[in-house]
């Protein structure tokens, strides 16, 4: 028999196990009901934008009218679909996963499987396989339906729209299946299915709380240290600019040191980045935080959130970190770049690891 | 048909299966005999490709089992002692399953599993396997192990959850398999049962081959070699007159003395036979009683202990 003909043989069980199953037909109707609630959410949000910015566009041409807002992205629907992904996309890859390998073991019919004349590889690619088979056809579903939602509300996305939706359904399934790898390497290593899935649990919130807890700015601040302190200096200036009643706010700068002044906003910018590189170093590691990174970027059209920085002093400014602006659809893929190739590799190494022990698994 | 060639399986350091040698040939039921834990479902599970030698090597039919495992598994129908198969199918889903792993088309298992079913006494049986009866699912190995008409059909511990009626089933499919040429390995410790099946068996103690050959054999070698004490069956015509002998550890004798039952240290039967004539008594028969299953496997055992 064809070493491809076995392949798809195991695929094609583990598939219709897969998509039999109750806890994945379970799972499946909670990610669809929350899919579709996201959605409606979604687009409500949306239709109020555009209404904002129709309105904006009728007085384009009026003497009142001082800025042009950007046109809503019809992508934005999905943010809210996203947020639902990532935990129950999660526990949806975590249930595919987890006793793949466990449950052959624990019910003796690894045995009996690898006593046939199939490769070792063969199999766990069949499973793998028939795994990604379920979850693809899950992820069909849900953005078949959302298309469907948007047709309904007389949303019709343009070419551009709809590769940023593939992408995003794309992006998805990878979240997906970095969860369902982790789950299949713990089932292969571990002998019973209860401790491939606490052990699977356990990774999945150090991967989607702790890390993201890690990256964030009182963990940081631990890490590098505060922001840099405002010189002394520069605070008796602008202390003395700010009682000088007799002066409007647009002499400032003429009153302080402006050499001290663009010497401190260096530190502060290089401590940012800094703090950004790290930051974004780990979230690298975690598929949640990918995936939230590239979900921002296709929805939102942003590499990464605004942050408002307090500098001290009772003196507050917003500080741009990197580019906040609205970044173009053709540059969306090169922000994400680092964040998609972590997503992609996260689940390749989960699931080399799967298979290497599988290869080496004494079958007693 | 089956070489094993110093066959070695250590697991962290000890030696489950030591320096293994065996051949079994075309046509045999070949029993692998021995105490818990003496390597015997470790060395099946080395003929079967499942878990690899530290050391040597199987062949089935000439094809080395850790290099070529799946042309030798094409060859070969598997039963292990805990059968598991996937419960959530019948037993049809299932046989379906394995018999497309061994290549073969639907029109072809549909046939086979019809017959192996109804062999086994599983046909009409169309609930899910999850429901079956350790029993029924050794029934059910029996007919997944036959479904590819394997030359070599490897059975491990085949009868511990059958009925007697399952029992006689499984023997009668076994002797039959074996008259149309195939070689059969059947490992338990039930020596009754391997006896019933097999024409050779191999004993195993501590991973190591003790003996091997027909029951027969083993038997009369161990006879020749035994120091342990002989018993004698003796009849007569007339009522038997006292026998003394520094051998003799005891004497039953039958209510009318024409009969007696010797427990001796050696075998006596000349010294018997001789004072027998002596007092004209007439002798109608004299024998040693054969070693019993048990005697010889605890033999070779402790043998090799």
């Amino acid at each position: 028999m064809m070493t491809g003909n076995r392949l798809i043989t195991i695929a094609r069980k583990e598939f219709f196990d897969h998509i039999r199953s109750r806890k994945f037909l379970l799972i499946f109707g909670i990610l669809l009901i929350v899919a579709v609630v996201g959605l409606i959410g979604g687009v409500t949000e949306y239709n109020k934008e555009i209404k904002s910015y129709n309105e904006h566009q009728s007085m384009v041409n009026s003497p009142l009218s001082s800025y042009m807002p950007e046109k809503p992205s019809i992508l934005s629907v999905f943010s809210s679909v996203a947020t639902y992904l990532i935990f129950v996309g999660g526990i949806l890859g975590i249930a595919m996963g987890f006793d793949l390998v466990s449950k052959e073991k624990e019910s003796k019919s690894l045995k009996i499987l690898l006593s046939h004349p199939v490769y070792r590889d063969e199999v766990i690619n069949g499973k793998a396989l028939g795994g990604i088979a379920a979850l693809a056809g899950a992820l069909a579903v849900v953005l078949v339906i959302a298309f469907a939602t948007l047709l309904i509300y007389g949303i019709v996305p343009d070419s551009s729209e709809l590769i940023l939706i593939a992408v995003f359904g794309g992006v998805s399934f990878l979240l997906i299946f970095s969860y369902f790898a982790i789950a299949l390497f713990m089932s292969t290593v571990m002998d019973e299915s209860g401790s491939a899935l606490i052990y699977t649990i356990i990774i999945f919130i150090v991967l989607s709380v702790l890390v993201p807890t890690l990256a964030n700015d009182t963990v940081m601040e631990y890490i590098i240290g505060s922001q840099p302190e405002l010189p002394q200096e520069l605070i008796d200036q602008m202390q003395r600019s700010a009682n000088s009643t007799e002066e409007n706010t647009f002499s400032f700068s003429s009153k302080v040191n402006t050499g001290a002044w663009d010497a401190y906003n260096e530190r502060v910018q290089a401590y940012w980045e800094k703090r950004q590189a790290m930051g974004d170093t780990f979230a690298l590691f975690s598929p949640t935080m990918n995936y939230e990174a590239i979900t921002m970027a296709i929805t939102s059209g942003r590499s990464r959130p605004m942050q408002v920085i307090s500098i001290g002093n009772g003196v507050a400014t917003s500080f741009a970190v990197a580019s906040v602006d609205d970044v173009a659809v053709g540059d969306i893929f090169g922000n994400i770049a680092p964040n998609l190739i972590a997503l992609i590799l996260f689940p390749a190494v989960f699931f080399g690891l799967a298979y290497v022990r599988f290869m080496r698994l004494d079958v007693r | 048909m089956i070489q094993l060639e110093h066959l070695t399986k250590e697991y962290n350091g000890v030696r489950a299966v030591n320096d293994l040698t065996a051949d079994i040939p075309d046509g045999e039921i070949f029993g692998l005999l021995g105490p818990n834990g003496a390597g015997k479902s470790t060395t099946i599970l080395m003929l079967v490709g499942l878990i690899e030698p530290t050391a040597g090597n199987c062949r089935v039919n000439g094809l080395d089992v850790a290099r070529d495992p799946v042309n030798v598994k094409q060859q070969i129908g598997y039963m292990p002692e805990d059968v598991g198969f996937y419960a959530t199918m019948s037993a049809e889903e299932n046989l379906r399953y394995f018999g497309r792993l061994y290549g073969m088309d639907f029109p072809a298992i549909a046939k086979r599993s019809s017959e192996l079913l109804s062999l086994v006494g599983l046909d009409g049986v169309t609930k899910d396997v999850g429901g079956y009866s350790k029993g029924m699912r050794q029934r059910l190995g029996l007919a997944k192990a036959l479904l590819n008409d394997p030359a070599v059909i490897i059975l491990d511990e085949p009868t511990a959850n059958l009925d007697p009626q399952g029992v006689a089933d499984y023997r009668r499919i076994i002797r039959d398999v074996a008259r149309e040429g195939k070689t059969v390995v059947v490992s338990s410790h039930i020596l009754e049962e391997v006896s019933k099946v097999s024409t050779s068996v191999g004993i195993l103690s501590a991973g190591k081959l003790v003996a091997q050959g027909s029951w027969k054999d083993l038997a009369r070698e161990i006879s020749l070699t035994s120091t342990s004490h002989v018993t004698i069956i003796i009849e007569t015509k007339d009522p038997m007159p006292e026998f003394r002998h520094p051998d003799i550890i005891s004497i039953d004798y039958e209510r009318d003395r024409c009969g007696a039952v010797v427990l001796a240290r050696s075998d006596i039967r000349d010294e018997i036979a001789f004072h027998l004539a002596e007092n004209n008594i007439c002798l109608r028969g004299l024998s040693r009683e054969g070693l019993s299953l048990e005697e010889t496997f605890l033999s070779y055992y402790h043998i090799a202990g």
